[in-house]
């Protein structure tokens, strides 16, 4: 009878499978037997997972990307004289350097507005009075220190058609180009684009009309507000204290609750990708009722067929949540590639989170939406499943 | 029962002794369901005991009481009233999880229309029982499907076996775990007279390999391979 001609079966992926996780293997093989309505199944959480994906990562970008233009508003603190007031004092000055010292930069600006003409025509300007351009609009591409000449902003270098070494005429004086910047793109108050940046002592009035700190960060912005409002507004309002750091927080909380909402959104897509689970599974169960009833009567145990049935329903959102995922994640860098939204805004440790947490919430769905049909098959006695 | 007194005493399999208790017995069993149109009586004091190599046929009409009496035995069901004893010790009182243990361990079952699983191939049918056991049986299984002469048919998938081919699996897979009764409902119903005759010889065989055999039917052909035939009539069991 032991006849060695008679092939062993031979230990393939099955085998191994088999013997090390024999529910996961029995499960793969139930799957495989409907495999449209296994593929329906899928489908539905690969919807929920990839709108939540897509939701979730887009939001996310989003709201990088645009705390990245924000950015440097809510850095600053702008201090103008109060009620109207023409400049503010030395000691105005003085009090500022002391709130700002080891959170900022004080740049004192006088400011106005002129005609300038150039070689190209002439435009309104707005002016600026300061020998730190740089600190001034956060822009490093700007001189560091201001002594003669004019910086001009990329956007009125245009309309006033000149280049570096250029002559522009302001209030009937000339003065040479030196610098042309370009806008930072970061959104504030004080913006180069329009500008033209002269030495204060070309301005005829002799005090600061604004300081501008450009603090460390936001916190520091925070201080620094404060510190200001605490030492010149103690006892009467000498000025007005402009920081945008609050405004950027209400920016920050409104991304976070549309995020929100569109994760809401996304989320009941699974659920009812849940809901299909659970239909399918006691589809399932109620076919093969005769089966598990023999599983059960030659002594494979309840916890044992709900452990092979929860595989199955397992396995499902496995599949649907990493297509799900991957779906998601591309269509996201997609969006990235072919619009202004940048790549670096997508790749952030958040969006991977968002991407796994997704993942695993369709498994989680799909687990769920198989627990009472599989409580209910393996639990049902034997006797009961067998007479069919 | 004298010898094997002691609450938790081992399970006499060492110990040949010449009046060892039956492996399975059902001892004044009563079952009464309680349906939509009143208690049902299903079995009435039935008594019976299983002899190890011996073939004992069930018979009795549609309704008598033969698959409840069948599934007592295989511990898949509670008697109203009355015990059942496995080799003298009894089962009341297990829970499910040690009853089922009992039927992997103990009992072999073969039903009417196979069971087999459609996705798994014939050898791994077979050890389906023992498929969650640290133990692999794929050897037990091949050498048990070449008993029965299906040692070419090893892999093939149940749609691809006759009738009386997944019989023989599933009589196959009753065996994987050396069982000591064997439990059989209808082994020939879907078969026809010559197979059911082959079937047959193969249960007659594990039987006289030790093992108790109890076949419930209505066919005459399992009476004539019986060693004993009793007749179950409205849930009252007769010689």
């Amino acid at each position: 009878m032991t006849d060695a001609g008679t092939a062993a079966p031979k230990e393939d992926g099955w085998a191994w499978l088999d013997r090390q996780f024999p529910a996961l293997s029995l499960a793969v093989r139930n799957l495989s037997r409907q495999r449209l309505r296994a593929g329906l199944a899928t489908l539905g959480i690969v919807i929920g997972v990839f709108a939540v994906v897509a939701l979730g990562m887009l939001g996310t970008a989003l709201q990088g990307a645009a705390l990245e233009e924000l950015g440097g508003l809510g850095n600053q603190v702008i201090i103008s004289p109060a009620g109207g007031g023409e400049s503010l004092s030395d000691r105005d000055l003085q009090a500022i350097q002391r709130a700002a010292a080891g959170h900022g930069e004080v740049v004192p600006l006088k400011s106005g507005g002129a005609t300038a003409s150039g070689p190209g025509g002439q435009t309104f300007t707005q002016l600026y009075g300061t020998t730190r351009p740089q600190s001034l609009f956060g822009d490093p591409s700007a001189p560091a220190y201001h002594r003669q000449g004019a910086v001009v902003g990329a956007d009125a270098a245009q309309s006033l058609g000149v280049r570096v070494g250029s002559t522009i005429d302001v209030e009937e004086n000339q003065y040479r180009v030196v610098a042309i910047i370009e806008g930072s793109g970061s959104f504030s108050p004080i913006r180069p684009d329009s500008a033209v940046v002269l030495p204060p002592r070309e301005f005829v009035a002799d005090g600061y009309s604004q300081a501008v700190v450009q603090a460390d960060s936001g916190d520091d912005a925070r201080q620094v507000a404060a510190g200001v409002r605490e030492r010149l507004n103690g006892r009467q309002q000498r000025v007005s204290v402009l920081s945008l750091t609050s405004v950027l927080s209400r920016i920050t909380e409104f991304f976070a609750l549309l995020n929100g909402f569109l994760l809401a959104v996304a989320g009941v897509s699974l659920i009812v990708a849940g809901v299909s689970i659970f239909n399918i599974m006691l589809m399932t169960v109620s076919e093969r009722r005769g089966e598990i009833g023999v599983l059960r009567a030659v002594g494979i145990h309840r916890e044992q067929v709900l452990r092979t049935l929860l595989a199955e329903a397992t396995l499902l959102g496995v599949a649907g949540g990493a297509i799900g995922s991957v779906l998601g994640a591309a269509v996201v860098i997609g969006v990235a590639l072919t619009t202004r939204l940048p790549l670096s805004a997508v790749f952030v440790p958040t969006n991977a989170l968002v991407a796994l947490g997704a993942f695993g919430f369709g498994i989680l769905v799909a687990l769920v939406g198989g627990l009472y049909p599989a409580y209910r098959a393996a639990w049902e006695p034997p006797v009961e499943s067998l007479r069919g | 029962m004298s010898g094997t007194e002691g609450p938790t005493g081992p399970e006499n399999a060492g110990g040949k002794m010449n009046e060892s208790p039956p492996p399975l017995q059902l001892s004044n069993v009563t079952k009464r369901y309680e349906g939509g149109g009143g208690t049902v009586t299903a079995l009435k004091d039935v008594s019976f005991a299983v002899t190890r190599g011996d073939v004992t046929a069930i018979v009795g009409p549609s309704g008598s009481g033969k698959s409840t009496m069948l599934n007592m035995l295989g511990l898949l069901d509670d008697p109203t009233t009355g015990g059942i004893e496995l080799s003298g010790e009894p089962v009341a009182g297990l829970s499910e999880h040690e009853r089922t243990d009992i039927r992997r361990e103990r009992i072999g079952f073969v039903f009417q229309d196979f069971h087999l699983i459609p996705t798994l191939s014939a050898a791994r049918n077979v050890r389906l029982p023992t498929t969650f056991l640290e133990r692999d049986y794929t050897d037990r299984a091949i050498d048990l499907l070449r008993r029965v002469g299906l040692g070419d048919r090893l892999e093939h998938t149940p749609d691809e076996l006759s009738g009386g081919q997944k019989q023989r699996v599933a009589i196959a897979r009753s065996l994987i775990n050396e069982p000591d009764v064997l439990l059989a409902d209808e082994p020939t119903g879907n078969l026809d007279r010559d197979t059911g005759v082959s079937v047959l010889e193969e249960i007659r065989t594990i039987a006289d390999g030790g093992v108790g055999v109890v076949a419930v039917t209505h066919d005459e052909l399992v009476t004539e391979f019986a060693d004993r035939t009793v007749e179950l009539t409205d849930g009252v069991l007769r010689d």
